[in-house]
């Protein structure tokens, strides 16, 4: 039986085969074909300096992007990153400015409570079964709202070593931040996870079917829990950079966290219905959002065309993306 | 067999002569001719791959064909796009019904073409015509009722319906029993029999055997997307038709059963599920094929899924003489059960997720050193499945969503053979499964029980049921109301018990 092939008889090209293959290969090639633009359009892009600077200017939404990828790859989302994200920063810096805590108590105190919240949200997904739309809606109120409660004012005198991430190390001429070192040893350490483990197998199989995942043996309750927990780490993580890069704890920060990592997830080709993306694809689309702005900045648009611009990119990745998909 | 078999009547509808059809670097259909007489049954036989779909899909509009002629009442004609097909009165109803799903029947039988009475929808119509339709049909089902409180045989009906207000000269069914227990086949079959009587031509596609002495007059067989050839089914027997369509016979659809059972794996006492499942006790025996028959909804699946732990039950079990407390299918797993689940797709298999990931997903722990999956263990795990398994996928990393059913079913085998399952739970292991790979499924849980796994095989296909099981378990109403040994059994043994009382007696001299 030669059967196969007219079941899945190929009207699409090879290109999209090779897509599909390799879906990481369409947001590398957008970013790869963003730099070239950008480095005919103005000498100043086409440096080590620079690069670095995009970097720092996206440590902290990619950071953000990695629980988000998570999240979405088990087939949710997560709306309250980015408070939790401001909470983290807040309180840490809060508890070490105005209440005389030890800078790593502080940490560990901060970061305890994102994942507070991430387990409150994974609760509250799988025992009472809401959607993560809405649980994570509630979270982000409520983390706004505690982070607005602790503190209106920004929280200035902050510690040397809580800014340590957003110090540099020279390679050559070109500095780089610890903090954007950070953000790649996550992505690194979340993409050996998510590849090589079975947990990472699991937040796969509950994310493509949660019935089929459970009937194999699957407890997926825990790895739902375990994956909003995780995430919130990484939001608490990013906080510290956040911290760090600004030098405050600010309690007006991360309002837009949840829609620039979802961005960021997307642009990576991760779709939104679960199971199918890959962490890589995360920091790729936190990176060409990162060239965008950089590059259209360096070229003198303004930022509200960078905007507009991000917007256009968001559709046009996801149309090619849903296009390759259905081409069968 | 009640279907009239007499010479050919009326008058050629639809003629496709010398079909052909390409995609890159695949010949799809090469010389497929077919005709069909108003009233006729024709059904459409293949394996899988065979090239049925694509012959659909190019009458339906869906595709269009690169040779070959098609006529409609001897004039030729051309379909390019689903509405030349509607406009010729060819209408399609896929095994899956595509329906809107919260809307009513009445308006799904209605839907895009809702009559208007000045600026409002004239309801009134709407409701009477349905119902005058549905009557046609002999389905009682409310013209109000929303279609998702619909089983999936009644949405069925109201997919029929669908076709039969708008012009339908032509009806293509695409496996519609696949989907269907042994008790709604009847009433399908009615169905089909009164479309016929009204002079309707109707192609029909299905990999029940059975079903096709009972309902079609002719039928022509694709194989590797060439024309086998065209019988009427008065001249043919099951032999010879599942020659042609597999090239070779009925013999080796199923293997001889050989093992002798051994000890006993699985002891099962007085268990209970509230409302489904009353008082059920069996044992199950290491090397045996154990069959459950038993009309939909008897409970059967739910005894299975009590026992592989999916879902909350009462009464006590034992694995080789060990208390086994079925909490979880973690726990269940763990202690040698697998379960291969009616519905793959929905229950079974990761459709976005390639083989490796879909074999090895219940195996990982094993595969793991210090935390993380040894690749080359894992990679070398799943080509030996795939070999012994003789699943034909382009590779490992291959996603599962594109394969034939028949492949599907065997990832989803080769999950847990990729464990040390003892104790295997199958329930409809081939439905909607062409008989090349059924007959392929058989030989693996031949194979398997040689090895000593016992087997647990829930089917509604009453010669799979005889063909396979050492013993056989009738269950009626959630409780199991007669055993049979191999020897003993027979379809109509099996029907008198499943149905019970006066039935059976209508059941038994339709068989």
């Amino acid at each position: 039986m030669t059967a196969a092939p007219t079941a899945a008889a190929p009207r699409h090209s090879r290109v999209i085969d090779l897509l599909r293959g390799a879906p990481i290969l369409g947001p590398v090639a957008a970013l790869i074909l963003a730099c070239i633009f950008f480095a005919t359009q103005t000498d100043r892009f086409l440096s080590g300096a620079n690069f670095s600077l995009i970097l720092q200017q996206v440590m902290v939404v990619g950071t953000l992007a990695i629980g988000q990828e998570l999240v979405i790859l088990t087939g949710g989302i997560d709306l309250s990153n980015g408070m939790i994200m401001a909470l983290s920063s807040v309180l840490t810096t809060g508890l070490i400015a105005n209440s005389g805590v030890h800078p790593f108590l502080a940490v560990v105190l901060g970061l305890a409570v994102c994942v507070a919240f991430g387990v409150l949200n994974g609760w509250l997904t799988t025992a009472i079964g809401l959607p993560p739309f809405i649980v994570t809606l509630g979270t982000f109120n409520i983390a706004y709202a505690l982070v607005r409660i602790y503190t209106t004012a920004t929280i200035t005198s902050v510690p040397d070593s809580l800014l340590f991430f957003g110090n540099t190390f020279s390679i050559g001429s070109t500095e780089i931040t610890y903090g954007s070192i950070l953000m790649l040893v996550l992505f690194a350490i979340a993409w050996l996870v998510l590849g090589s483990t079975r947990a990472g197998r699991s937040v796969y199989a509950v994310g493509d079917n949660p019935e089929a995942a459970r009937l194999a043996g699957i407890r997926t309750s825990r790895v739902l829990v375990g994956v909003y927990a995780m995430a919130a780490l990484s939001y608490g993580i990013a906080g510290l950079l956040l911290v760090a890069r600004t030098g405050v704890g600010d309690p007006q920060a991360g309002q837009t966290g949840n829609l620039d990592s979802i961005t960021a997830v997307v642009l990576g080709g991760t779709s939104l219905l679960g199971g199918r993306g890959q962490i890589m694809g995360a920091l790729v689309g936190a990176l060409i959002v990162g060239v965008f702005r950089n590059g259209l900045q360096l070229m003198g648009v303004g930022s509200i065309y960078q905007v507009l611009i991000t917007g256009i990119l968001v559709i046009l990745a996801v149309s090619v993306d849903y296009l390759s998909h259905r081409a069968k | 067999m009640t279907a009239t078999t007499a010479t050919p009547q009326g008058k050629v509808l639809l003629e496709m002569k010398d079909i052909g059809k390409s995609f890159p670097g695949v010949k799809a259909l090469q010389g497929v001719s077919l005709s069909v007489r108003e009233g006729e049954v024709l059904a459409l036989l293949g394996e899988n791959g065979a090239g049925k779909s694509t012959l659909i899909k190019i009458l339906s509009g869906a595709y269009t064909k690169d040779e070959g002629e098609i006529f409609f009442e001897g004039q030729p004609v051309t379909i390019r796009s689903p509405q030349d097909a509607q406009d010729l009165g060819i209408s399609t109803i896929y095994q899956e019904p595509n329906l809107a799903k919260d809307l009513t029947v009445a308006e799904n039988i209605f839907l895009g073409r809702l009559p208007a009475k000045g600026l409002l929808v004239d309801w009134e119509t709407v409701r009477k015509k349905s119902r005058e339709i549905l009557d046609r049909l002999g389905a009682t089902i409310r013209v109000n009722a929303i279609v998702s409180t619909l089983s999936v045989a009644e949405q069925q009906l109201v997919e029929i319906s669908k076709s039969l207000n708008r012009k339908t000269r032509i009806l293509i069914m695409d496996e519609p029993s696949a989907v269907l227990g042994e008790s709604d086949l009847e009433r399908l079959h009615q169905v089909v029999r009164s479309l016929q009587a009204e002079g309707i031509g109707i192609i029909y596609i299905s990999h029940r055997m059975r079903e096709i002495f009972e309902l079609a007059d002719e039928v022509t067989v694709l194989k590797d997307g060439r024309f086998v050839g065209t019988r009427r089914v008065a001249d043919v027997t099951m032999d010879e038709l599942v020659r042609l369509i597999i090239g070779r016979g009925l013999e080796d659809v199923f293997p001889r059963r050989e093992v002798v059972p051994g000890e006993v794996l699985l002891e099962v006492k007085n268990l209970r599920r509230a409302r489904l499942v009353h008082d059920v006790s069996f044992q199950l025996r290491a090397g045996e094929i154990l069959g459950f028959a038993g009309i939909t909804g008897s409970g059967r699946t739910e005894v299975v899924r009590a026992i592989f732990g999916a879902d909350a039950h009462g009464g006590e079990m034992r694995i080789s003489g060990k208390p086994y407390r079925a909490s979880s299918p973690t726990e269940a797993i763990r202690r040698g059960i697998a379960l291969v689940n009616e519905d793959r797709k929905a229950h079974g298999l990761f459709l976005k997720l390639d083989v490796t990931v879909n074999t090895t997903i219940a195996a990982l722990k094993g595969l793991c050193r210090a935390g993380f999956i040894q690749r080359a263990k894992e990679k070398a795990l799943v080509q030996k499945l795939i070999q012994d398994l003789r699943i034909k996928t382009p590779g490992a990393s291959s996603i599962v969503l594109n394969m034939s059913g028949g492949n599907q079913q065997k990832v989803i085998i080769s999950r847990w053979l990729a464990i040390d399952t003892r104790i295997l739970i199958m329930d409809e292991p081939t439905r909607g499964i062409d008989v090349g790979s059924k007959s392929e499924i058989y030989q693996i849980m031949n194979e398997l029980t040689k090895r000593g796994v016992g087997i647990i095989m829930i089917s509604s296909e009453l010669p799979e049921v005889l063909g396979m099981s050492d013993r056989i378990l009738v269950m009626r109403e959630g409780t199991i109301v007669g055993e049979l040994s191999r020897a003993d059994a027979s379809e109509e043994a099996i029907m008198k018990r499943a149905v019970g009382g006066d039935l059976a007696q209508g059941a038994a001299a339709r068989a």
